[in-house]
């Protein structure tokens, strides 16, 4: 089987950039990362969550390669709700591991602040079953503070202790250049913020931000690796869970992606997890096996932990479909000491998911 | 005018207005929403209401809502369970916040969910309201 | 025998008071309340409407008689609140209950005598036998200008019944009807509010016909006020109906127990039936119940009820209207424009 190296990548600033198309923007980032791989690649993977809804634009792939100039290239899109960035990085993988394409890039990108903030609330909650949650109100971020609500409940803790996970995010983010937050919050910060969807407040929502990376996988060259990806959904009704206090979806995808890396969770010197909502980065680090059950917050109050050194979706910003791919560079850069301190350690895991426990991708990573 | 997709709203009527949910034939499993095949492997469906009275097991009240919901916030919303294994996501109306507990006996109500702007279509749905307040 | 099988009521959980109403417009609001007898008045919620109310109301009037919505053979709607121009209530009634497609089904105008109609076109095809069941509803969110009178009794709710030959709790013996064009209160299309003639809404109006057709279906039926253990009238306010009563001579005490307006106000075409309904919640058998509609425009339907056996059977299955009546969250006057959708937004 070829092995799938990580060639090249670049980030754009995450920010609202009400100046760019959504199709330029994912172009910068895709050329910058080009010239650092320095290869041709045989076919372009576009991560988008939302363009039709929120740019209006379909068929991006094309757009962006004329913005480049780039002919002739086959390019395809990857629609996976907030999972799209890790999912579009799987099917590039996929294309290197069948020995079908040499190298392949992956852009992500999305632009949600070409809408308001009630347009962005109305697009995001698209994942959820249009006809039966979306329709009657719901938002994952009403999903979310019910499962923080059983959390709390189920291993007996209050919100003062879910609020060390934005803290931990915004200690994190400060030392991350392309973090949308880079200041750090305090406990009556959080306390203090406003309602959003009790019992969360402001501060457990990753803000939704406009962003676009690229990266460029080739079988060939040297230098950090894809040692696996496994991706699981969970098509149990949000309503008919047998628990709301895991993430099914990351547990089973985790659980082939070790497997397949051949490594266990204590090989991981560091992880980017997908807490668009806290409880939800609570929940990927237990569900990653990185943490024992119910033990995550009582665990953060004693320091730091190794998990979004990038800020996660509260600093560093949610980039929606794009994250995925922001998530493989932080985690690989972090393994390298590139842009933000090395980690200790020879193996990163990145956890994408899309909807509420709906899908999840598990990326191994290592040097 | 949003001009709303008038088909989307009228082939789920039965489920907003009436709660119709599926039950396999075989194995009696009830689904709702509707699903094509039955975890037992049976294709063969028949309609049925759910119940209109259930307890509420789970709720938030939400303050950050989309577009058709702006002038309604906050939300109260929660799962309902009306039978054994069947809870409907629902909003929960005609209670203050406050008031709102777990374990609550609800029942349906038929109330407007959102309008398509001023001249465009009213939807309707089931929410729930507390029994007992 | 043909008659009322089964009735529901329905009232929002919203209430304002008389007060807070005058306070807002710079009205005295002692004055208010002894001229009208109005206390305060149901309100609806924001996600609620004619429509909603009337489902409401026909929910609980088939469930009051364990009615298989399939055996309903037709459907009528009265209202003058709908949220369409063009687009009926009565089919929604359909879908929602559950009903057969095979259906005699339409909405009415008649101000508000329109759903008593209903009643007497429901019975009929019960008569001729083309339905076993029929349902009528009355259900209004009832327009009033702001900071005009009206304001004060408009108000919301809704009350259904059905009607049969068999399990009949109040048998129809006798009906009467009297209509005229008198113009004492209309709204013009397209127009939000009524505009009405004040206090050539009374004699001319609402006594003329109510009592016109009260004494119509005496004479021509042969009872005497005395027959009458209960009265119950179309409700403007809390005065007419008393008035009406004493005039026909039937004593205030058997009026009394029929009167809603005092704590929700005017619901329109709901409100002479929820009174009904409150009536044939506490109603023994035996009792003779005399009903009588009003509609500006103007008309009057004056129904003569007996109650039979099958009425205790039927009490306490779902709501009363007296637990309605105590069952409210009370809102101020910011919150009311807004629950009736009367703050001008971008939509």
């Amino acid at each position: 089987m070829k092995n799938v190296h990580i060639a090249g990548g670049a980030l754009h600033v995450v920010g609202r950039h009400y100046d760019k198309n959504i199709d330029d923007m994912a172009a910068v980032v895709l050329d910058r990362a080009l010239a650092e791989a320095g290869v041709d690649i045989d076919a372009l993977y576009v991560a988008s969550s939302t363009t039709e809804l929120a740019n209006k634009q379909q068929l991006l792939g094309v757009y962006i390669l004329e913005s480049l100039g780039l002919d002739k290239l086959p390019t395809f899109r990857v629609e996976n709700g907030d999972n799209s960035g890790a999912a579009a990085i799987a099917a590039a993988y996929y294309a290197i591991k069948s020995g079908e394409h040499h190298c392949v890039a992956v852009v992500g990108v999305d632009k949600p602040h070409d809408l308001l903030s009630n347009q962005q609330q109305d697009v995001y909650s698209t994942v959820l079953d249009a006809y039966f949650e979306k329709y009657f109100g719901f938002t994952p971020l009403s999903y979310a503070a019910m499962m923080a609500k059983a959390y709390m409940k189920r291993y007996e803790y209050r919100y003062e202790d879910l609020a060390m996970w934005p803290i931990l995010m915004h200690d994190h983010g400060v030392s991350n250049p392309n973090a949308y937050f880079r200041k750090r919050a305090k406990l009556e910060d959080v306390m203090n913020s406003e309602l959003v969807s009790e019992p969360l407040r402001l501060y457990d929502v990753g803000p939704l931000v406009d962003g676009a990376a690229a990266v460029v996988l080739c079988s060939r060259g040297g230098g950090p690796r894809i040692l696996s990806i496994a991706t699981a959904s969970n098509t149990t009704p949000f309503g008919l869970r047998t628990d709301y206090v895991q993430l099914y979806s990351t547990m089973n995808a985790a659980e082939v992606a070790y497997k397949k890396a051949g490594i266990t969770p204590r090989d991981v010197a560091t992880a980017e997890v997908h807490d668009s909502f806290s409880i939800f980065g609570v929940l990927a680090l237990e569900g990653l096996g990185l943490v024992e059950r119910g033990a995550t917050l009582r665990l953060l109050k004693n320091g730091d932990f190794p998990v979004n050194y990038s800020g996660g979706f509260k600093a560093r910003g949610n980039v929606m479909g794009a994250t995925g791919v922001y998530q493989l560079l932080e985690v690989t850069w972090q393994l390298e000491g590139r842009g933000f301190k090395r980690v200790d350690g020879n193996y990163g895991v990145i956890h994408s998911m899309g909807g509420v426990d709906r899908i999840s991708t598990v990326i191994v990573v290592g040097v | 005018m949003k001009h709303e997709s008038v088909p989307i709203y009228w082939r789920n009527v039965p489920q907003y207005y009436r709660l119709v949910g599926k039950r396999c034939k075989k194995c009696s499993k009830l689904y709702y929403p509707p699903v094509v095949r039955c975890r037992c492997g049976s294709r063969e469906f028949e309609d049925v209401a759910l119940p209109h009275e259930g307890k509420l097991v789970e709720y938030t009240v939400l303050y950050q809502v989309g577009t058709d919901f702006l002038k309604q916030k906050p939300l109260i919303v929660g799962l309902v369970e009306v039978a054994d294994g069947v809870r409907i996501p629902s909003q929960i109306v005609d209670v203050q916040p406050e008031k709102v507990t777990l374990g609550m006996r609800v029942e349906a109500v038929f109330r407007r969910v959102s309008t398509d702007g001023r001249h465009g279509l009213v939807m309707y749905g089931c929410k729930f309201r507390p029994v007992d307040l | 025998m043909i008659g009322v099988v089964s009735w529901g009521a329905y009232i929002p959980k919203y209430r304002i008071r008389t007060e807070e109403v005058a306070r807002v417009w710079g009205d005295d609001s002692l004055r208010i309340v002894d001229v009208y007898l109005i206390d305060e008045k149901s309100v609806e919620g924001l996600d609620e409407d004619a429509v909603t109310i009337a489902v409401e109301a026909s929910r609980r009037a088939l469930k009051r008689g364990g009615i298989d919505p399939k055996r309903i053979g037709a459907v009528y709607v009265g209202t003058e609140s709908k949220p369409y121009a063009v687009k009926p209530i009565s089919s929604v009634l359909v879908e929602a209950l559950g009903m057969s497609n095979n259906v005699y089904a339409v909405d009415m105008e008649f101000a508000c005598k329109a759903a008593s109609e209903g009643l007497i076109a429901a019975v009929g095809l019960v008569e001729t036998g083309r339905v076993e069941y029929g349902m009528t509803v009355g259900a209004d969110t009832s327009q009033g200008e702001p900071g005009e009178h009206l304001e004060y009794s408009a108000s919301s709710g809704g009350a259904a019944l059905v009607v049969g030959r068999e399990g009949v709790v109040a048998e129809m013996e006798a009906v009467y009807s009297y209509v005229s064009d008198t113009p004492d209160f209309w709204r013009r299309d397209g127009s939000p509010y009524p505009m009405h003639g004040e206090g050539f809404t009374g004699e001319p109006a609402y006594f003329r016909h109510v009592i016109n057709a009260a004494r119509g279906v005496m004479e021509n039926h042969g009872y005497k006020p005395s027959d009458f253990t209960y009265a119950v009238f179309h409700q403007p306010n809390g005065r007419f109906p008393v008035r009406a009563a004493s005039t026909l001579g039937i004593p205030i005490e058997r009026v009394k127990p029929g009167i809603v307006v005092t704590h929700i106000g005017n619901t329109y075409n709901a409100s002479a039936l929820l009174g009904f309904a409150k009536i044939l919640d506490v109603a023994k058998p035996g009792d003779r119940v005399l009903l009588v509609t009003f509609g500006s425009g103007a008309g009057s339907n004056a129904f003569v009820f007996k109650i039979t056996d099958l009425i205790t059977e039927r009490q306490d299955k779902t709501n009363t209207v007296e637990r309605m009546l105590q069952n409210k969250i009370y809102i101020d006057y910011a919150r009311y424009l807004k629950m009736r959708k009367m703050v001008k937004l971008f939509e």
